[in-house]
């Protein structure tokens, strides 16, 4: 790896191939709407960590959210020419990731199977109790999560877990960035009673 | 369960709101708070929230299995088998032809071998006399070197490896540099 492609960026990690380490985004993406099936896979590794993240919490399932996943990289490879700029596909991604799985969700009967090791985080090291408790806090938020209604999980997870915008949430749930706030403030007051019920 | 039902605002039985609770969360509690076990208990349920919710966004272990890269480029690869095809000069077996995207890439891969040169977008148009005309773009280092020069460095390579090594006739080769990066890029 030379100077040239040190941590900038939409620079991803030296996991990567070495034939698109390190290059950005933006060159990978024209790469790949030319044709380049490589340069595609080095954007597939840099993102579907994310993304399988985000529909597994979606999902509750993660079987399904492997499905939603592939689907979305496909997606993209065909609309590659849709995507401008590098610096546009993480927030392609992010939509469509959000969009498929609300659709799963839409088509799912109610109440299917959380998947139950989904409840459970590793552990951090050292203060056993404190980490006991961390692990029984995240028990009871996943299992929390799936009591929101999918809009309102989909806004919760992008903002408090992937770091999104509230102006890009709007966007992607085709509502205003007010009524996001509110459906994120709704959603935290749910949460933490489910956690720790005060009265 | 009842105060949550309430649209808009969640009112504690003290009347404080607990949207407002989450908002001084970080600040010291003001004396309502401190004597208040309805704030209190809330406040102890947000902070409960706040701590999952960081371990939740920190936990790097839920990661998807090995193969999904493989599920994912197996479908992509599916997609590709519909590019079109660019004829070299025949062999002593008749012509042969060649996948249009392999020569791009392998191109694009001579140009990645100029220093400072990333390649982009590879295009092939084929003449009527069997040659093939080159368009490339490339990114290249912003460094205050002469992007002329390195275009005509591009272009020598491009046409050394299409020649020699693909076995086309290069009619000509347009290089575009169509953007630029520094080493923070």
């Amino acid at each position: 790896m030379t100077t040239a492609t040190a941590d900038g960026p939409g620079v991803g990690p030296a996991s990567e191939p070495s034939a698109g380490r390190g290059l950005d985004d933006g060159t990978l993406v024209v790469r790949a709407r030319d044709g380049d099936v490589n340069a595609f896979e080095v954007l597939v590794q840099r993102y579907q960590s994310q993304m399988y993240r985000l529909a597994v919490r979606m999902l509750g399932n993660r079987g399904d959210a492997e499905d939603v996943v592939q689907e979305v990289f496909l997606a993209a490879w065909r609309r590659l020419p849709e995507i401008r700029e590098g610096a546009a596909l993480p927030g392609w991604l992010y939509r469509t990731t959000t969009n498929h799985c609300l659709n799963v969700l839409r088509a799912r009967r109610p109440r299917a199977e959380l998947d139950l090791d989904l409840t459970r985080s590793r552990s951090p090291e050292g203060e056993p109790e404190r980490a006991a408790e961390t692990a029984e806090q995240v028990r009871a938020l996943t299992v929390a999560l799936q009591q929101l209604t999918p809009e309102q999980r989909a806004a919760w997870l992008l903002r408090e877990v992937h770091d999104r915008s509230y102006a890009e949430i709007a966007g992607i749930l085709g509502v205003s960035a007010t009524a996001v706030r509110g459906r994120i403030a709704r959603s935290r007051v749910e949460l933490a009673e489910a956690m720790q019920p005060w009265r | 369960m009842a105060l949550s039902s309430r649209i808009g605002a969640h009112v504690l039985p003290c009347g404080r709101h607990v949207e407002d609770l989450w908002d001084t969360m970080g600040s010291a509690p003001d004396a309502h708070v401190q004597g208040c076990p309805h704030c209190r208990t809330a406040l102890a349920s947000l902070a409960a929230l706040a701590e999952a919710t960081r371990a939740v966004y920190d936990d790097e272990s839920l990661t998807p299995p090995p193969t999904l890269t493989s599920r994912i480029m197996a479908a992509v690869r599916a997609d590709v088998r519909r590019t079109s095809r660019l004829p070299l000069a025949a062999g002593e077996h008749g012509p042969v032809d060649i996948s249009e995207q392999a020569v791009a890439a392998v191109l694009r891969f001579a140009a990645d071998s100029v220093d400072g040169v990333r390649a982009r977008r590879c295009r092939l148009h084929r003449l009527e006399d069997g040659s093939v005309r080159v368009d490339l773009s490339i990114s290249v280092r912003f460094s205050g070197g002469t992007s002329v020069a390195t275009g005509d460095v591009v272009r020598d390579r491009v046409r050394a490896v299409a020649t020699a090594h693909v076995g086309l006739e290069v009619a000509g080769i347009d290089v575009e540099v169509e953007d630029v990066w520094d080493d923070e890029t």
